[in-house]
């Protein structure tokens, strides 16, 4: 391939399909600016870049406040010392910027919640060049910190609770990852509460102290058993109060420097007005409900920082077109107070500044999130509450902004719907012909019915959904939005079928994990191989679930959320820890990783052993162990199996078979909400993550191989007869009562989908897509050509981005093992 | 199997097994005991094919020896 040339025109770019060049040459100087200045906080690979360092500065003033008031309630405690580090804790105003907040002190640094897990805080004391200068002067400050949290992190109280035995099998690592508590959990917003009532933090200081002087009157009332639990509550009232005053006192601090720059320092006198406004904005939101589109994206961020500041979140869940649209509508159309460019330029600052934020995570994080720090994926179009479409201008200036700044974080999820308009459409395409790897198109009338058939939430609330991390919709309500997800209910499901070969012994761990199901070598029937696996999923569904539950249920106790049950309605009203279940509906799921191997081994293996007969069980299992080695031969005739993909009735029953049997146990497991627990098959980068967890298995893989890429996506390169065959065997699936959404990867030909003809060709597509009543899809639509030149020349196509999963990344950040993965999909020719 | 760097000879399973990626072509990437060379290796045949230098990929459509293994699925 040709040398990428910066110098060519626009014209010549796009045929050249060399999008990022382009971008550069169309935005303005600011965001080119802005763009260039942030800091890559994803791993690369699995490690930081360079000159990235984690922050000391929050730990270190959270620790000494939290050591101070020891004797105070958890929240309280909590929140005095989150006060502490937002009144002390540095600031900083990038150049040329409009928003402003970070959870760091310096733009390069990284959050590090200290409170949250002393496996985490080993590891970081142990992480080489993130430590900042001093080095060893800061070693000692991160040994002192680690000595003080020793045994009193979240997670290390979670874990004394745990059954010892649960304990050890979930901390091997090979069923599960992530870690029972709101310290690393994904929280929804209440952005009902906050938004579409109007809400500032002053009008909430209004609410909390109404409710603190009815509680306090009761107090001193009537004795009885229905003022008991004011008690607390009226601590937690007053633990809320605690940090909304210290959030609108940080905001003023930023105020204060924006005047204080542009009155003694800044000589340009247009950007001095800027930070005047930029001033005036800091001092109205969060304090006040926002008036223009700059306090509006203003008050969002700051809503987002400061929940990041109380705890290190995974995911961000928004709807920024829906939430921010009267405010830009107002600024852009009917006050015309802002021209089309500038609040262009505003929106791409939005996305840059969520860009730059980043948090230190443990390794398997690093290696299941590879170039990103979190799955940001914000929710774009759908419909409102009485089902009329909700896109707008600023749906179409969101995907227009994200071609211009290419951020892989955040990426875009939208909510198709038979409505949409061929405007907003075509808005979409070029996002993902831009290969963006983005926006995932959500099906927006399955999804509504599935939140309801799984969860109960009543329709209107159903609608407000937003991706709750990379892929489970979640309600933004009072009683629908759920604060805590966590990530520890995460199943590694490719052990479902080794452990059913395996008499329940994990090979690659070394120890007895699942049941003992029998000796595989002598099952005489499929059945029996199937009752087997039926056994070994609702294990490892049931040992990840309880886990979950009691961090859950155990929460409020061990770390508790001040900031965020500030934010809730139902915190508000009832004096509650948001992430306590008293007043959620339950949005709850397990998220099942390395999925379909499941259906392709069964299948293989009641193809080859039980209806043809050519290999017995003994012989697999013995090939099993040996993994693979010398039983080429027999591995290619166990890969060219049926396999799912392919419209092939023989393994797609079996895949339906699976999926009927985990839904009926995910309605016989219940989340501390009482609500059910279904399946959402996706990956992130766990199929790297776990390769070498994973030991042989009867689909023809190897222990080391990447698993495959996730949900309900085909093995890469199995799927074979053409994409519509995907979609068949995709459609079989019932997506509303099989499992909560269904993740698949598709990659298309961008030479077959260029120009209008393209278009047509990819809208023809998505119309079978939403006939056959899938809820998800995703493309990248990058050629070979392009990634192998970036294999071979990463520092020429730093831009070039990629959809990995349930989320997309730079293709130069992610391993060669997950570039290889996805160079090995199937381009589908539609 | 003899190593096409250092010419050390040993059954295939003692040469370390790392990846294959392209779960349907019997081209996977293996390891040297001897040099530590990575090697493309023909698990039918059981014949190392090439050395694999870092950054290159092993098998199929990757960058590095993308003629190894048939690009069945494209």
């Amino acid at each position: 391939m040709a040398e990428p040339v910066k110098d060519l025109n626009v014209d010549d770019l796009e045929k050249k399909q060399e999008w990022w060049w382009i971008a550069e040459k169309k935005r303005s100087k600011r965001l080119d600016y802005l763009r260039k200045a942030v800091w890559k906080k994803g791993a690369v690979g699995g490690n930081y870049a360079p000159g990235i360092k984690v922050d000391l500065e929050l730990p270190t003033l959270f620790t000494q406040m939290y050591n101070w008031w020891k004797f105070d309630p958890p929240m309280l405690r909590r929140a005095k010392a989150n006060a502490h580090v937002l009144d002390n804790i540095t600031i900083f105003i990038t150049d040329h910027a409009q928003l402003v907040g970070y959870m760091g002190s310096l733009p390069h640094t990284i959050l590090w919640r200290v409170d949250g897990a002393s496996i985490v805080n080993e590891e970081l004391y142990n992480e080489p060049g993130i430590i900042p200068e001093p080095v060893e002067e800061n070693l000692k400050k991160i040994a002192d910190l680690n000595s003080f949290w020793a045994g009193q992190t979240a997670v290390d109280k979670v874990a004394r609770l745990l059954d010892p035995e649960d304990a050890v099998k979930f901390l091997s690592g090979a069923i599960g990852w992530g870690a029972p508590t709101s310290a690393y959990g994904y929280s929804g917003k209440d952005y009902e509460f906050l938004f579409a009532k109007r809400n500032g933090f002053s009008d909430i200081l209004a609410m909390i102290e109404e409710r603190l002087e009815n509680a306090e009157d009761r107090t001193i009332g009537t004795p009885g058993p229905d003022i008991l639990p004011l008690y607390e509550r009226i601590q937690n009232w007053e633990a809320m109060k605690v940090i909304l005053e210290a959030a609108i006192r940080y905001a003023n601090r930023y105020a204060r420097l924006a005047r204080t720059i542009a009155e003694n320092y800044e000589t340009d006198p247009v950007r001095k007005e800027e930070l005047i406004r930029l001033a005036e904005t800091c001092e109205h939101v969060p304090a006040h409900a926002p008036r223009n589109l700059q306090e509006s994206f203003q008050y969002d961020h700051f809503v987002q920082m400061l929940a990041r500041l109380e705890a290190h979140e995974g995911a961000w869940p928004a709807r920024p077109d829906y939430y921010h649209w009267p405010y830009y509508n107002k600024d852009v159309n009917i006050d015309k107070r802002l021209t089309r460019g500038e609040a262009l330029d505003l929106v791409g600052e939005f996305l840059i500044r969520a860009y730059e934020v980043g948090g230190f995570g443990p390794r398997w994080a690093r290696e299941g999130l590879q170039g990103i720090t979190g799955t940001w994926v914000w929710t774009l179009g759908g419909v409102k509450k009485d089902g009329s479409d909700a896109c707008n201008d600023l749906t179409v200036a969101l995907l227009q902004a994200a071609r211009l700044v290419r951020v892989s974080n955040p990426t875009f999820g939208f909510r198709w719907h038979p409505k949409v308009s061929d405007a907003v459409m075509r808005e979409v395409f070029e996002c993902i012909r831009h290969g963006l790897g983005y926006p995932s198109i959500r099906n927006d009338p399955v999804l509504v019915k599935n939140a309801m058939h799984w969860h109960g939430h009543p329709l209107e609330e159903a609608r407000t959904w937003v991706h709750q991390a990379c892929m489970s919709p979640c309600p933004t309500t009072k009683s629908g939005v759920q604060p805590m997800r966590m990530a520890s209910a995460t199943a590694n499901c490719a052990k479902m079928i080794e452990y059913a070969l395996s008499n329940g012994y994990d090979h690659v761990v070394q120890m007895q994990m699942g049941p003992k199901t029998g000796d595989p070598a002598k099952f005489a029937t499929f059945e029996e191989l199937f009752t087997a696996w039926v056994a070994q999923m609702e294990w490892i569904m049931n040992t990840l679930v309880r886990t979950v539950n009691l961090g859950r249920y155990k929460d409020p106790e061990f770390y508790g959320r001040p900031f965020l049950s500030a934010t809730y309605e139902r915190s508000v009203e009832s004096g509650l820890d948001a992430v306590s279940p008293v007043g959620e509906r339950g949005n709850c799921w397990v998220t099942f990783f390395t999925w379909v191997e499941n259906a392709d081994s069964l299948a293989a293996v009641k193809k080859l052993v039980f209806d043809d007969k050519k290999y017995t069980m003994a012989e697999l299992v013995s090939a099993m162990r040996k993994n693979w080695d010398g039983n080429e031969q027999m591995r290619l005739d166990f890969v060219n199996a049926p396999k799912w993909g392919n419209d092939d009735d023989y393994v797609d029953d079996i895949m339906i078979r699976c999926l009927r049997e985990v839904a009926r146990h995910s309605k016989e497991i219940k989340c501390p909400c009482g609500n059910n627990w279904p399946a959402l098959p996706e990956n992130v980068s766990g199929n790297i993550h776990y390769s070498s967890i994973v030991g042989s298995l009867p689909n023809g893989r190897r222990l080391g191989d990447a698993l495959y890429d996730g949900g309900i996506s085909p093995g890469p390169g199995l799927d074979k007869k053409g994409p519509t065959a995907v979609l068949k065997s995709c459609g079989k699936i019932d997506h509303v009562g099989d499992g909560r959404a269904f993740l698949l990867n598709q990659r298309l030909s961008p030479t077959q989908l260029a120009g209008e003809k393209g278009y047509q060709l990819w809208k023809a597509y998505i119309r079978t897509w939403a006939d056959l009543g899938l809820d998800h899809v995703q493309f990248n639509m990058v050629s070979d050509e392009t990634l192998r030149a970036a294999q071979k020349d990463p520092e020429k196509y730093q831009e070039v981005i990629v959809r990995v999963a349930g989320y997309s990344a730079h293709f130069v950040d992610i391993s060669r093992k997950t570039q290889d993965n996805i160079i090995q999909r199937t381009i589908q020719g539609i | 199997m003899k190593c096409t760097e250092c010419g050390f000879e040993a059954p295939v399973a003692k040469f370390r097994y790392l990846y294959n990626a392209r779960i349907d072509a019997s081209i996977t990437l293996r390891q040297c005991p001897q040099c530590q060379a990575w090697l493309a290796v023909d698990e039918l045949a059981g014949s190392a094919q090439q050395k694999v230098g870092p950054g290159e990929a092993p098998w199929g459509k990757s960058a590095g020896i993308e003629g190894l293994a048939k690009d069945a699925a494209s």
